[in-house]
């Protein structure tokens, strides 16, 4: 079935059929996938086709590279993207053996893959030729097994002969013997580390000359729990605990795109005006939090703003709470819409998410008193924690971090769904690449989500009251057709959040991967710190905006 | 040539106890008796700042009720934090430098104390007033470093040492600009002695309105006072200079080692500074003890002002970020320390025209 | 420096005008919306033992146990475990489960936490609201008759 032999086949669009003839001499078979082209290559033409479609065809955004495992084969699946149309889709498969599942890394193309392989290889067990750096990520280096795969025992014991263990007490050689470099971990019990994060730091007097990030310790392995739950009900909790402060809908709504895209489901348009609305006030309860750990981090501990973040964003959570019924958990929206409609009366609550967002403007310039006009704070934040535009390109940072770096990429606005392009608002774009101006694209963010909010209120209030649908009609059971793919993203609170989900004609997905805009970010830090200070180090951590329950899953 | 001193609390200790007709002894013990007090009414100060007052500041800055369960208005939170600090366990690292390290919070607590002992606090409070009495201020309380230092490098942790470090480096960028500032002072003054500098600052300055103005050198030389402020603030190490105890990049700086009886008394060491910081900027720029009304009541204006320095340190913890180290030590060398040696030129000047 | 003063301005305005966000609980109770999720109430008049809840929790919190008639036994419902979803109540057709507003409880061990039926009967009400009314425009949704194909699988 390849169509190696024909350059031209009249009946492919064109589109396709640039793609096929620019990989002409490496495509060995086609797929389907529901979003995209996919071209399968063998497994040592990885970096030729990559490299190939990065510089020539123009897709610069590696944005998930998915690891799977069939009874005949392993699969790696690398998902790119433009960043000027997030639209303009292809994938990648690389197919190796059962028995000796190697394939070439795609890192020397995009430095993204670094992390997305070793977590390949720690999960499902694939191992990448010309890695800089493959061990275990997620799991500690001891783990015996690969828990996505078919064949893991989980059961098995994990107890490991001591001898297996890194040995603590050992003296570190990682520099020269005669360096003055220092090592220190920082966290994971720490006060700035925004969770459970590991960075392993060598310091050179106060100066950073290492910063390696150690994650894994919030992996719960929310793919496989998501595998092991039906389509229709059981996934829809658990999206939620990703990115866990209060992005809780933005999580399901990416859940929600890529399921309703796979079964063929059609959200009625109130209920699209009621997701909008909810994950805009989600996103600004997530900023809030994210503006106030910022300045927790420059400003030390006793600081007015983090509490006053806390008091708006405890507004914001009392409309959710009042909407879903829970303040951070929501659980709100199902396949097909949303679960229940407004809160009855309905006057009462349009009146209490006006009144929020009419203080929004208020709160901000409070917030750009207190913090963006602070000389120390701007001493501290301008010209620190550089990011540059095409480093942060290829690390596939996206969201504040990307637009913080003058990368005016936003799912919403390129890749539209829910009810955003018929609505009248900006996306705001810095071009500092430094702390300050993430800082700015997050406040400002917050400004563009209340204005979307006030839209949706109008139209909600008018809507007329027969034609208010929250729910399609979806069966009980949902069973996708077999061996369809898809992949969706949209513009969670840090970035792109995407899922993969691919069916096998079960109620429940056979390969559920999720593509999370903080492990990306993540990998950034050492290009953002290395030769600063641990203060700006810290700072840009907290600029970085990471949730580990998003990194680690 | 030996420092002159007169002590007028033990001078009058002794004479209501009667203790005079002892000779040394007896002034000795009465020195001894009005140390205690005074160091006692430090310590009740520094109680009721550290666990009750600055949680009550902080609360309200951010729009929280804090410490009002127990007792009324929650004052019974001092001693119950107390009886919890103290009852905690007492952890020693391993590879800890022993004397040291049980050492240093001594010294940190200490040396604050050590300065309480020249500062006239009004209604006849004084230990003692020798002719050197701003010297030794300044010298005594600076001690506190080698306090800090130890307590760093003695925890065997690099986070102690990291902070340890920073500390130094700050104390010493920043003392240099806190002494010549002062030091512009005694050129007012053209005395070192205490009460004598609390003296010069009684005349009128200028009578506005029927208000008589006394001629505080914070009126007199403002940008003084400012520098003095901002050095001082910086000496004990609070907002936006607290870089050495930063909690979100070296948890807890060079006290991270320390807990229960050792805690408590680096964190009750700190306040004393402040309240040390305060008294003598009251001293040297507030005319010390001085308010209207009869001078019997002094030490109440002089607690109200070294309060109202404690409150400007809140008032700056809720609301200035801090400042990098190198940014900090910039700061000290090349800001402060020309401006401090500016205000000395430009006191010297006013000085000669004037007098 | 004028950002300073400015920042340090906005705090001490804050600290002047003596608004407080914070109450004083539990003298001043929460308020908690009609809709919040809190511990089960079980009803076992209305209960018909279909075994839907316990099918569509996603993390095994609900445990029934039946004789060989096919009556229930028991009913567990480990409310430690539970992650508050509330698709037990959703999906329950005859509204034998659903989810007070209550959320204060407590245990001594995390076994205590299992309840069994007659200690979800008990559950009381938060502040004596029955929470049903608002929730009731849901169940048209999911029991409802609708265009096009219905699985009742």
């Amino acid at each position: 079935m390849s169509l190696q032999e024909e350059s031209e086949t009249p009946e492919i669009e064109s589109g396709e059929t640039e793609l096929e003839a620019l990989l002409d001499d490496l495509i060995v078979d086609t797929d389907d996938h529901e979003n995209a082209p996919a071209f399968v290559i063998r497994p040592d033409t990885v970096q030729e086709t990559l490299g190939r479609l990065k510089n020539e065809a123009g897709y610069d955004h590696l944005s998930l590279v998915t690891a799977e495992e069939y009874p005949d084969r392993y699969e790696s699946i690398y998902h790119l993207k433009k960043f000027d149309d997030p639209t303009d889709e292809v994938s990648i498969v690389v197919p190796t053996d059962s028995e000796k599942p190697v394939s070439e890394s795609a890192e020397p193309v995009f430095r993204t893959a670094d992390w997305h392989e070793r977590e390949a290889y720690d999960l499902v067990g694939i191992e990448y030729d010309d890695h800089p750096d493959l061990r275990r990520i997620l799991l500690p280096e001891t783990w015996q097994g690969h828990p996505m795969g078919l064949d893991y025992d989980q059961d098995r014991p994990q107890m490991v002969p001591l001898r297996e263990n890194a040995n603590p007490l050992q003296d570190d050689h990682r520099s020269d013997a005669d360096s003055d470099t220092m090592f220190v971990n920082i966290g994971p019990h720490h006060p700035a580390t925004h969770g459970v994060l590991h960075l392993e730091t060598t310091l050179d007097g106060e100066q950073v000359v290492d910063v390696e990030p150690d994650i894994g310790y919030l992996h719960r392995n929310e793919e496989q729990m998501a595998q092991n739950g039906t389509y229709r009900h059981q996934i829809m909790p658990y999206p939620d605990r990703w990115d866990y402060i209060s992005a809780g809908l933005l999580n399901e709504w990416a859940y929600a795109r890529a399921a309703e895209d796979l079964a063929d489901i059609d959200v009625p348009e109130y209920a699209q005006i009621i997701r909008t609305m909810g994950a805009e006030l989600c996103r600004i309860a997530a900023h809030m939090l994210a503006v106030g750990t910022f300045a927790l981090d420059i400003y030390g501990d006793f600081t007015a703003i983090f509490m006053y973040a806390i008091r708006d964003r405890e507004k914001a959570q009392n409309i959710l709470e009042d909407l879903t019924g829970q303040r951070l958990m929501f659980n709100y929206f199902r396949l097909g819409g949303v679960v229940w409609d407004l809160p009855e009366p309905r006057e009462e609550f349009f009146e209490k998410v006006r009144t929020f967002v009419n203080e929004i403007p208020d709160a901000l310039e409070e917030y750009h008193d207190l913090i963006t006009s602070n000389e120390i704070l701007q001493m501290r934040t301008v010209g620190t924690g550089i990011l540059p535009e095409e480093v942060a390109k290829n690390y596939g940072a996206t969201g504040p971090v990307a637009r913080g770096s003058g990368i005016d990429y936003d799912i919403r606005r390129d890749d539209p769904y829910g009810y955003y392009d018929e609505l009248d608002w900006e996306v705001p774009v810095e071009d500092g690449c430094d702390n300050f101006s993430r800082l700015l694209v997050r406040m400002r963010e917050v400004e563009e989500s209340a204005k979307i909010i006030e839209q949706c209120v109008d139209l909600l209030e008018d809507w007329p009251e027969d034609e208010r649908n929250i729910q399609a009609n979806v069966p009980r059971t949902l069973r996708p057709d077999d061996d369809t793919e898809i992949y969706r993203t949209v513009e969670g609170a840090k970035g792109e959040l995407g899922v993969y989900i691919r069916a096998d004609g079960t109620e429940k997905p056979a390969r559920f991967k999720i593509r999370s805009p903080c492990f990306s970010n993540l990998q950034t830090l050492p290009e953002m710190s290395n030769g600063e200070y641990i203060p700006d180090m810290i700072a840009a951590l907290g600029s970085l905006d990471i949730v580990l329950g998003e990194v680690d899953r | 040539m030996i420092l002159q001193t007169e002590s007028p609390l033990p001078d009058v200790l002794a004479d209501l106890l009667g203790l005079s007709g002892f000779g040394v002894a007896g002034e000795f013990v009465a020195a001894l008796i009005a140390a205690f007090i005074v160091g006692n009414v430090m310590l009740a100060m520094t109680g009721v700042a550290g666990p009750w007052a600055k949680r009550k500041i902080t609360a309200k800055f951010t729009d929280r009720i804090a410490a009002d369960r127990i007792g009324p208005a929650g004052i019974g939170t001092i001693p119950a934090d107390a009886l919890r600090l103290l009852s905690k366990e007492l952890i020693v690292p391993e590879g800890a430098d022993r004397p040291a390290w049980d050492i240093a919070p001594l010294i940190v607590a200490g040396s604050a104390m050590l300065g309480f002992a020249v500062i006239p606090m009004g209604s006849g409070i004084q230990l003692a007033d020798p002719e050197v009495g701003l010297a030794y201020v300044f010298a005594v309380a600076s001690i506190a470093s080698l306090g800090m230092v130890m307590a760093g490098y003695a925890s065997n942790n690099k986070y102690s040492m990291l902070g340890a470090l920073r500390a130094v480096a700050q104390n010493l960028a920043y003392e240099i600009p806190l002494v010549v500032t002062g030091v512009s002072v005694v050129l007012f003054t053209g005395s070192l002695r205490m009460s004598e500098i609390v003296a010069a600052q009684q005349e009128t300055l200028i009578s506005v309105g029927g208000i008589a103005i006394p001629s505080w050198f914070a009126i007199v030389n403002p940008f003084a006072f400012v520098l003095f402020l901002a050095a001082n603030i910086a000496e004990v190490g609070r907002n936006p200079f607290d870089i050495p105890e930063a909690p979100t990049e070296i948890v807890a700086g060079f006290q991270t080692e320390y807990s229960s009886v050792y805690f408590v008394l680096l964190y009750l060491g700190e306040f004393l500074h402040i309240f040390l910081g305060g008294a003598i900027t009251a001293v040297l720029f507030l005319g010390g003890a001085a308010g209207p009304g009869p001078e019997s009541i002094g030490f109440l204006w002089f607690v109200v002002k070294i309060w109202a320095f404690f409150l400007l340190t809140q008032w700056l913890r809720s609301a200035a970020p801090r400042l990098r180290i190198d940014q900090l030590i910039e700061i000290g060398w090349k800001g402060m320390l020309e401006l401090s040696f500016l205000n000395l030129v430009l006191t010297a000047v006013i000085v000669g025209v004037v007098a | 420096m004028i950002g300073i003063l400015k920042g340090m301005a906005t705090t001490m305005k804050h600290a002047l005008d003596g608004n407080t966000f914070t109450v004083e609980y539990p003298e001043v109770a929460p308020e908690v919306s009609p809709r919040f999720r809190g511990v089960h109430k079980f009803s076992q008049e209305r209960c018909i033992w279909c075994r839907q809840c316990e099918d569509v929790c996603p993390n095994d919190t609900i445990q029934i146990v039946m004789d060989e008639q096919r009556n229930g036994e028991e009913y567990n419902l480990h409310v430690g475990q539970c992650i508050y979803c509330r698709l037990c109540e959703e999906v329950c057709p005859v509204d034998a489960i659903i989810l007070t507003q209550n959320f204060e409880f407590t245990a001594d061990t995390k076994d205590e936490f299992a309840y069994n039926k007659e200690q979800l009967k008990n559950v009381p009400w938060y502040k004596g609201s029955d929470p049903l009314e608002a929730r009731n425009p849901d169940r048209a949704a999911w029991v409802g008759e609708g265009a096009g194909e219905v699985d009742y699988q």
